[in-house]
């Protein structure tokens, strides 16, 4: 059986396994001198949580390894993809314990704190990628093909959506920035694994076929979050601008993703939901305090910025392409100077001018307070954590509102105009009146996320309206992938979460911000999303129609299905 | 378009002779250069009228005035006695649909979703009804994809409806063009060189598929430069040389007159058309 | 209005416009071409100021230089410098971000301009101060004196104009007639025009395409860096935002005289800045910005090909 194998493949693979398990033993001494570098990982026969995280990948990437020895006979399609797991597994090995030596030198002073089992650890990992890289790539993997039941479909999203969730609350709860780092990395050392062995290409499948559960089990998820965090409510706070972020995003999404119009002022329409919101609300510096319920008041922030929306999109849909990115840019601006010169000099005192209005009083609704902290099940649910499930409650109707439309003869009427406009009005679609309806619909969904979020900040001030804020939006959009819900929601957490975890790195935010959107533009312009998509090839042998014919009819279903929108 | 086609056969022989769409007088001047001039033309209901010319002789610009793309600087477009709306997606609800010369699907839709957007104008939800997933969405929904499928299955496209458009081959996707311009239930249809770049195999199934669809009632109206499938094809031919009508008569009236001869060996030929 | 006071926001009108029409061309060269809006342009400009400061800083810093030293050696030197380092960055850019993505959907170059406008503020303000002896760019810097011009202004009846405005606009004026001379009298320069009118048939016939691009791309840098340099002086102190500004206010100045259009850059340019100047008279100037872009918004709407006409106006 092994006389079958290249003599390169054969060293390979054995300095592979020899590898992998070298990285399994080493966990059992201590990487790192000083009780200081990441979680503790001083003791012998006592691994760390993150030591036993790269044990996991390890042991995964040697059952890798042996198993696909075991198939080998035949070479034919095996369940899973073992050779591209293994290869993907030791790359992502060798990255993982890298940023572990990286961090260990980071927070004690130098590469002389890691201990022997690090530095065993580290040669092991680059044994096992260098191993695995002589490995043929696996034929297609077979697992598709079994059609489990759906209880085990059911069972598999669920699990899913779990070490999602437990994979986010980890994260977020990781303290230090090398603690954070190391994890992310060894998330995306995980992540390419499973992707790796066919495992995602199943899962889609599965999460097609079972579209309603997907969504039950990941709303579940999101409610259940808080309760992972303990009482921090500092990273409460966080999850809450993620969630406004990404509302908004999802909005802008229909214009430029559905619609294809590039919209670079889209910050001032979550601007006019926020001050809509201040002025009405009982903060003493309201100019036009009312006591009313907050969702009227949510409808009304919302219908203002539409009503904006309809302002700004009347005239200007006449231009198409960089003019009218450039027109809204231009309005954008135009909101942002006015709300700082309605201040009671310069024009009428609405806004407070570049003061604002703060002291913006909790939200009650139905006698819960939302200023307090309450006690559910044991676990305290900080101030913001109560605006969390607020938002995600907003952010769910978005996202129904986002999806429902796509999948109607206007969703189907806004791609047309994106793909080609003139063939849309020569097919009957009223393209200005449906352009309309779409500034206006994004900009009502974007003054909802900013009504919650006036009340979620306690102030709100023109100098958080700035053009920037678009480009940001614009680059959720762009890096989860335009037209997809999932992606924004990706796009628009690494833009958010990142930033807040890795405060080094806040000085440099908007530099790499400024790099990514030029490498994505160069590299990857259909966004994370999508890009992923299109290397999950089913390849399911189907008799009655072509390869290429398949695997777009079962992408198309999976892009229909999963979050629907992007037709690409 | 539920009708059987024996029925529309019938409705058409009784029909016969009466005037769908009547063009009279159409001039079409973009600054000095007069692309069309005084063309009037007349399609009959279930007629299969053709109309041919050398390249830059206007017709797909006199088809863009049909349509609402061109507003024509003189003259009047009437269907069924009415003068056409301004408009391309108001000629397309009054019942006149088109096909382009260059093919304009909607690349990254499925041949489905493409043949959907040609009903939009025959549907009414509204964004609320979307939204809240309201009877009216969800009946009308259900109705346009049957249709759509109806019609993918009419042009023979029923194992496509999922592709992507940009991936079908280009014969199919000649033929998803006309699948979409039918869903606009139209009464007329304007086909811009259908047989462009097509195989003889492949024009004698547009051929027949043309046939099929003047078998449901309509009338037709094309441009095609392929003589053997318009004198195959047609009722009637109008021949047009540098914006004018020089000829309009029955296939063998057409074929054999020797203005239409010289037109296409001897005249000189203008620059080319603006084909928008 | 006294006479006197409109005469003097005429000037202030007239220097305003020349650094927006300065900046200007560099937008319309590079769309005329590539029917690029070049977002970053304005950054560019900036780039130019800084590589002019540059210049005064390794010279010394000099202060006590006579006008001649100053007019004769300095000044030059800092525009050279400036131009060196605007040209070098938008090559740069040109290469790297720009050039790949010919032929991708339209919104691709602009998100990517996007982004390299702001890698370019960010780059400035993080790591200019950090080079030895540099000021810290996170504030404002202040521009050095320039004997002979700062600070002085020449006497003319009871008004009295600021030497940096005459600097301004002849520098607009002498940067107009060099630019003249280049299109239409040099090779490139044909080149250039031949190119913006049809790629295509200019690629046939042999012109090097991507160097006609670079060399718009230059151009247009050099005469930002111009403006960068009149700014600094104009003003009194540089920052790693000013492009952003300047920059929108440039192409709406473009965009104005007709994008595409040179001749329009510069008649739009200083347009906008009589238009800013006398608006920021009559009503409040905390409205001045907005005045400029209801402007753009309804030069864009109405008559987007411009009060001159653009070479390029279908846009679908």
């Amino acid at each position: 059986m092994i006389a079958r194998l290249s003599a390169y493949e054969r060293v390979g693979r054995f300095a592979a396994i020899a590898g992998a398990a070298l990285v399994l033993l080493s966990v059992m001494l201590p990487w790192a001198y000083g009780k200081r570098a990441l979680d503790d990982m001083t003791y012998f026969f006592g691994p760390s949580p993150l030591q036993l995280c790269g044990a996991g990948v390890a042991a995964v990437c040697l059952a890798a390894l042996i198993a696909g020895l075991v198939a080998l006979p035949g070479r034919g399609p095996t369940m899973l993809c073992w050779n591209d797991m293994a290869r993907v597994g030791g790359i992502g090995l060798a990255f993982y314990v890298g940023a572990v030596l990286v961090a260990v030198a980071v927070a004690t002073g130098g590469l002389v704190n890691v201990e022997a089992g690090g530095w065993l650890a580290f040669g092991g990992a680059v044994l096992a990628a260098l191993g695995g890289l002589t490995l043929p790539d696996s034929p297609q993997a077979t697992l598709s093909h079994f059609l489990t039941p759906s209880w085990g479909q059911i069972a598999a999203i669920v699990v899913a959506i779990a070490s999602a969730l437990f994979a986010a609350a980890a994260a977020v709860n990781q303290g230090d920035v090398e603690d954070f780092v190391v994890f992310g990395v060894w998330l995306a050392a995980a992540i390419f694994l499973v992707r790796a062995s066919g495992v995602f290409a199943w899962l889609s499948l599965a999460a097609a076929g079972n579209r309603q559960v997907l969504v039950m089990a990941a709303f579940v998820a999101a409610f259940a979050f808080p309760f992972t965090q303990n009482g921090s409510d500092a990273n409460m706070s966080v999850a809450a601008q993620v969630l406004t972020f990404a509302g908004t995003a999802i909005g802008l999404n229909i214009v430029v993703g559905l619609v294809g119009l590039l919209d670079l002022g889209y910050i001032a329409f979550l601007g006019a939901g926020a001050f809509t919101a201040a002025v009405l609300s009982k903060s003493a510096f309201a100019t036009l305090s009312v006591d009313l319920p907050f969702p009227v008041v949510v409808v009304i922030s919302g219908t203002v910025a539409s009503l904006l929306g309809l302002l700004i999109g009347t005239p200007t849909l006449r231009v198409s392409g960089d003019y009218l990115a450039i027109v809204t840019l231009a309005f954008g601006e135009i909101f942002r100077i006015t709300m700082n010169n309605l201040d009671g000099t310069d024009g009428p005192n609405i806004t407070h001018g570049s003061n604002g209005v703060p002291g913006i009083p909790n939200l009650n609704l139905f006698g819960f307070d939302f200023g307090q902290s309450h006690e559910i099940l044991g676990v305290t649910l900080t101030r913001h954590a109560n605006y969390y499930m607020l938002l995600l409650v907003v952010i769910a109707l978005i996202i129904v509102v986002f999806t429902n439309l796509n999948h109607s003869r206007i969703g189907r009427g806004w791609v047309a105009i994106r793909e080609d406009e003139m063939a849309a009005e020569a097919m009957g679609v009223n393209t200005f009146a449906l352009k309309l309806l779409a500034f206006a619909g994004g900009a009502f969904l974007a003054g909802v996320a900013g009504s919650v979020k006036a009340y979620t900040d306690t102030s709100v001030s023109p100098d958080q309206y700035v053009f920037l804020e678009s480009a940001f939006l614009l680059a959720a959009v762009v890096l989860g992938g335009m037209g997809t819900v999932m992606g924004v929601l990706i796009g628009a957490t690494i833009l958010k979460l990142l930033p807040e975890k890795l405060r080094f790195f806040d000085d440099y935010r908007l530099l790499l911000f400024g790099a990514l959107m030029v490498l994505m533009m160069r590299f990857r312009p259909e966004g994370i999303i999508a890009d992923e998509r299109r290397q999950l090839e089913f390849h399911d042998e189907d008799e009655e129609l072509a390869e290429d014919v398949e695997t777009e009819l079962v992408v198309h279903q999976a892009h229909h299905n999963l979050e629907g929108g992007k037709r690409s | 378009m539920t009708m059987t086609v024996h029925e529309a056969v019938a409705r058409r022989r009784t029909a016969d002779r009466t005037v769908l769409l009547e063009a009279s007088d159409v001039t079409m001047r973009f600054g000095g250069l007069t692309a069309v001039n005084n063309v009037s033309l007349k399609v009959h209901y279930g007629e299969i009228v053709g109309l041919i010319g050398p390249n830059g002789a206007g017709k797909t610009t006199f088809f863009n005035c049909l349509t609402g793309l061109y507003k024509p600087t003189s003259g009047r477009v009437a269907l069924e006695g009415e003068k056409l709306p301004p408009k391309p997606r108001q000629v397309v609800a009054a019942g006149v649909a088109r096909t382009f010369q260059n093919i304009r699907l909607f690349h990254n839709m499925t041949a489905l979703e493409n043949v959907m957007v040609g009903m939009y104008c025959r549907t009414k939800a509204n964004a609320v009804d979307a939204i809240l997933r309201l009877p009216r969405h969800r009946a009308e929904e259900r109705a346009a994809t049957k249709a759509a499928r109806k019609w993918l299955a009419f042009v023979g496209l029923t194992p496509a409806a999922d592709v992507l458009s940009r991936n079908l081959p280009y014969g199919d996707q000649r033929r998803l063009e006309i699948a979409r311009a039918l869903a606009t239930s139209p009464k007329l249809l304007l086909l811009d060189e259908p047989t462009a770049g097509m195989n003889p195999n492949e024009t004698r199934q547009a051929e027949e598929l043309i046939f099929r669809i003047r078998d449901l009632g309509l009338a037709i109206l094309v441009i095609e430069h392929d003589m053997r499938f318009i004198f195959n094809l047609c009722d009637t031919v109008s021949c047009l040389v540098q914006g004018e009508v020089l000829v309009c008569g029955t296939g063998a009236e057409v074929q054999s007159d020797p203005r239409v001869i010289e037109a296409y060996l001897g005249s000189p030929q203008l620059e080319d058309e603006d084909d928008a | 209005m006294t006479p006197d006071l409109f005469f003097e926001q005429l000037v202030n009108g007239l220097s305003l416009g020349s650094l927006y029409a300065l900046i200007a061309v560099g937008y319309t060269v590079v769309y005329g071409i590539v029917q690029l809006i070049n977002f970053a342009h304005g950054e560019i400009f900036m780039m130019g100021a800084f590589g002019a400061y540059t210049v005064w800083l390794l010279a010394g810093s000099p202060t006590e230089l006579s006008a001649a030293a100053a007019l004769g050696l300095l000044l030059p030197a800092m525009i050279l410098g400036g131009i060196l380092v605007a040209v070098g960055t938008a090559l740069l850019t040109e290469r790297f971000a720009y050039r790949p993505l010919r032929g991708a959907p339209r919104l691709a170059p602009l998100i990517s301009a996007i982004g390299i406008s702001v890698f370019l503020q960010e780059f400035v303000r993080l790591f200019y101060g950090r080079i030895p002896g540099f000021p810290d760019s996170k504030r404002a810097i202040p521009f050095p004196h320039i004997e002979g011009i700062s600070g002085n202004s020449i006497q003319l009846g009871d008004v009295s104009i600021k030497m940096t405005s005459v600097f301004t606009v002849a520098a607009l004026l002498i940067c107009t007639a060099f630019l003249w001379y280049y299109i239409n009298r040099t090779k490139t320069g044909r080149a250039m025009i031949a190119t913006s009118q049809d790629p295509d048939t200019a690629r046939l016939m042999g012109i090097d395409v991507d160097r006609v691009i670079m060399s718009a791309f230059a151009v247009g840098a050099a005469l930002a860096a111009v403006a960068g340099v009149a700014h600094g002086m104009y003003i009194g102190n540089i920052d790693f935002k000013m492009g952003f500004m300047a920059g929108l206010k440039a192409f709406t100045a473009a965009v104005l005289g007709g994008i595409g259009n040179i001749n329009g850059a510069v008649v739009g340019g200083v347009v906008l800045g009589l238009v800013e100047a006398f608006a920021g008279q009559v009503g409040d100037t905390a409205w001045k910005d907005v005045w400029a872009f209801v402007i753009l918004i309804l030069v864009l709407v109405f008559r987007p090909q411009g009060l001159l006409g653009a070479k390029v106006v279908d846009r679908a």
